[in-house]
């Protein structure tokens, strides 16, 4: 049942001979779960056409509404859809060009949104709210962008209205790192921690902070952006308009700049694959900056004190090469002698877990019995 | 590094138009490079000509440092170059892994198929790609963006190092756009070279670590992805020249060389 249920939430909507393809379970079996399924209430089944053949599509039941979880980060543009199940019955990856147009993203971002939901079968109508998550510190209290300068042309960019605009639904605004823990507390590493520090490490360095199991937002949304700690007090003059923060050290063009006599001209991702790869250069970078970021993190946990600590973004994918010295450069920073060390895990969900959690906070913040 | 392919000084004439003229370009593993330029600027002959359609008159492409005469679309594949051409023509009547081995079907014995084979195959193929597709749906029915996920899996049936795409987004929804442009990091990740002929700027942006501009047959500049803007790239496709400031009241001061010999 785990198979189908899989499946459908990867692929979407699918027929039940598709099923038993994809699953490599016999076409009788599939019809048996399929209909087990249906009178549980977890699938629903219609008629369809494939091949000139009558068939049965088979898709994720929904409850109530669905939530619309929008990713805009620096360069991708990602969506997830989930119902109140907590189920995923969508999720796209747009790759976007490094510093894209407010103008022609949010215009894709809509129709993203509505083929999505024409793709599983549902109608506009069945939104109950919508969650934007951007790759900025958002000011949580007034829905807008909450420091200047750190996506410049989308400083004076009203994401909600233009939203709301076009859906007759509430529509949100918050911090992709986030979202990313809202996902961790209840698909990811965070479930059974009430406090815990998620750290999205990758273009930039954001971080959340779940305690007493509900996400702290402080009193404007600012709460853990530890991306602008100082790091190094007569370091590079931040795009926040501070000196030396974690971000200036722990970027993109940082990192792969003190590669490109040697390596020529790589991105990010070239960066992460060549460190997995074993290429000494690359590692030394990797592992460089999982020490610059765990002298913060170490920090932050002497106030905060988690249970956990997760690890998400794009350099948490470089596995060991960036996990170990990072958990090396926190644990000499913490207690030594504590009786419970905290855990240190990367995240499960890495790849998805904006968009997806942007999708469950707009559910939680969605008006009941709507 | 030796470059996967280099394309050398190549000229290529159909009866009196200068369809390309002293084309040089590179490409190195991991790399994505895109064409980009108005109609008629020589986009499509380019990726033909490296894909074996067409035989330059001048020039010389070089795969892996050796040269090549790619005769033909088999000696091209036989280098590991395969192209995917805008217009692809499908066997609506069968299923996705009999279109993905057309031609090259895996036989068993000297006059049967091996039917099993070819979907196993073509399966995996379509998981590399994290495509949702069946091997066992039929291309009947199939959207757009679905027949292109087919065209792409049957340009990987033999493991290419070098990609040629001809408007691979063009006419795509969002979700099959988005679907496309990851197939294309992810044959980046795996270490391909891509040439991707594409009008979409953003979806170029996006993808592409090198912009090629062509016009009339020539590329008339080669920008790094990061260093470069739309508007100059926009200018560069219209034949824009760039006015600079100091020269506006000066009419004593030439325009500077780098221009002349990106426009003429």
């Amino acid at each position: 049942m785990a198979l189908l249920f899989d499946a459908i939430t990867k692929y979407g909507a699918m027929t039940q001979v598709e099923l038993a393809e994809n699953t490599g379970l016999s076409s009788s079996t599939v019809s048996i779960l399929v209909r087990r399924l249906v009178e549980e209430g977890t699938f629903t089944t219609t008629d369809t056409i494939r091949s000139g053949r009558r068939a049965t599509l088979v898709s994720i039941a929904r409850k109530v509404g669905i939530g619309v979880g929008l990713y805009i980060g620096r360069s991708q543009l990602s969506i997830c859809v989930t119902d109140f199940s907590q189920t995923t019955l969508a999720y796209h990856d747009h790759p976007l060009p490094f510093g894209h147009k407010p103008d022609s993203t949010l215009i894709q971002a809509l129709r993203l949104i509505h083929e999505t939901i024409e793709n599983i079968g549902a109608s506009v109508e069945e939104i109950s709210a919508i969650m934007v998550a951007m790759a900025t510190p958002i000011d949580w209290k007034h829905q807008q962008i909450g420091v200047r300068g750190i996506l410049p042309d989308w400083d004076d960019v009203d994401v909600v209205a233009h939203f709301a605009q076009s859906f007759h639904c509430p529509v949100f605004v918050d911090n992709d790192a986030n979202c990313a823990a809202v996902a961790e507390s209840k698909r990811g590493a965070g479930v059974d921690y009430p406090n815990f520090l998620y750290v999205q490490a990758g273009d930039g360095v954001g971080s959340a902070m779940f305690i007493n199991g509900a996400l702290y937002r402080g009193s404007m949304g600012l709460a853990g952006e530890i991306g602008h700690v100082q790091v190094d007090p007569f370091g590079d003059i931040c795009v926040c308009g501070n000196r030396g923060c974690l971000d200036t050290v722990v970027n993109e063009q940082r990192l792969v700049s003190v590669l490109s006599i040697t390596h020529g001209s790589l991105t990010l991702d070239d960066l992460i694959r060549r460190a997995s790869d074993g290429d000494a250069g690359c590692r030394r970078v990797v592992s460089d900056a999982a020490v610059r970021v765990g002298t913060v993190i170490a920090q932050t946990c002497i106030s905060m004190d988690p249970g956990c600590i997760i690890i998400g973004g794009a350099l948490c994918e470089a596995g060991d090469v960036f996990m170990e010295p990072l958990r090396q450069s926190i644990a000499r920073l913490l207690f030594p002698d504590a009786v419970e060390p905290i855990l240190i895990i990367s995240s499960p969900i890495s790849s998805t877990s904006v968009a997806l959690g942007a999708a469950l906070s707009a559910l939680e913040l969605a008006p009941t019995g709507n | 590094m030796t470059a996967l392919l280099e394309v050398q000084h190549l000229g290529l004439s159909f009866d009196y138009v200068d369809t390309l003229h002293d084309v040089s370009l590179t490409m190195h593993d991991h790399e994505v490079v895109a064409i980009v330029g108005d109609n008629g600027a020589g986009k499509s002959t380019l990726l033909k000509t490296i894909a074996g359609v067409h035989m330059p008159d001048t020039g010389r492409i070089l795969v892996r440092g050796e040269e090549t005469h790619i005769s033909s679309i088999k000696v091209a594949n036989a280098l590991g170059i395969t192209a995917i051409f805008q217009d692809v023509s499908f066997c609506m009547n069968l299923d996705i892994a009999a279109n993905i081995f057309l031609g090259q079907e895996i036989a068993s014995g000297i006059t049967t198929r091996d039917d099993t084979a070819m979907h196993l195959k073509a399966r995996k193929i379509l998981s590399t790609l994290t495509s949702p597709l069946s091997a066992f749906r039929s291309m009947d029915g199939l959207s757009h963006g679905e027949m292109q996920t087919v065209a792409i899996a049957r340009a990987m049936l033999n493991d290419p190092e070098i990609v040629l795409m001809d408007e691979p987004t063009a006419s795509l929804s969002v979700i099959q756009t988005a679907q496309v442009l990851s197939y294309i990091k992810e044959l980046r990740s795996q270490g391909k070279a891509i040439l991707l002929v594409c009008h979409n700027l953003p979806d170029v942006f996006a993808v592409a670590d090198r912009i090629a501009i062509m016009r009339h047959g020539k590329i008339v500049a080669i920008h790094q992805t990061h260093e470069t803007t739309y508007e100059q790239v926009i200018a560069e496709i219209a034949g824009a020249r760039h006015v600079n400031e100091e020269f506006v009241n000066n009419d004593t001061v030439p325009v500077p060389h780098k221009l002349i010999d990106r426009y003429n």
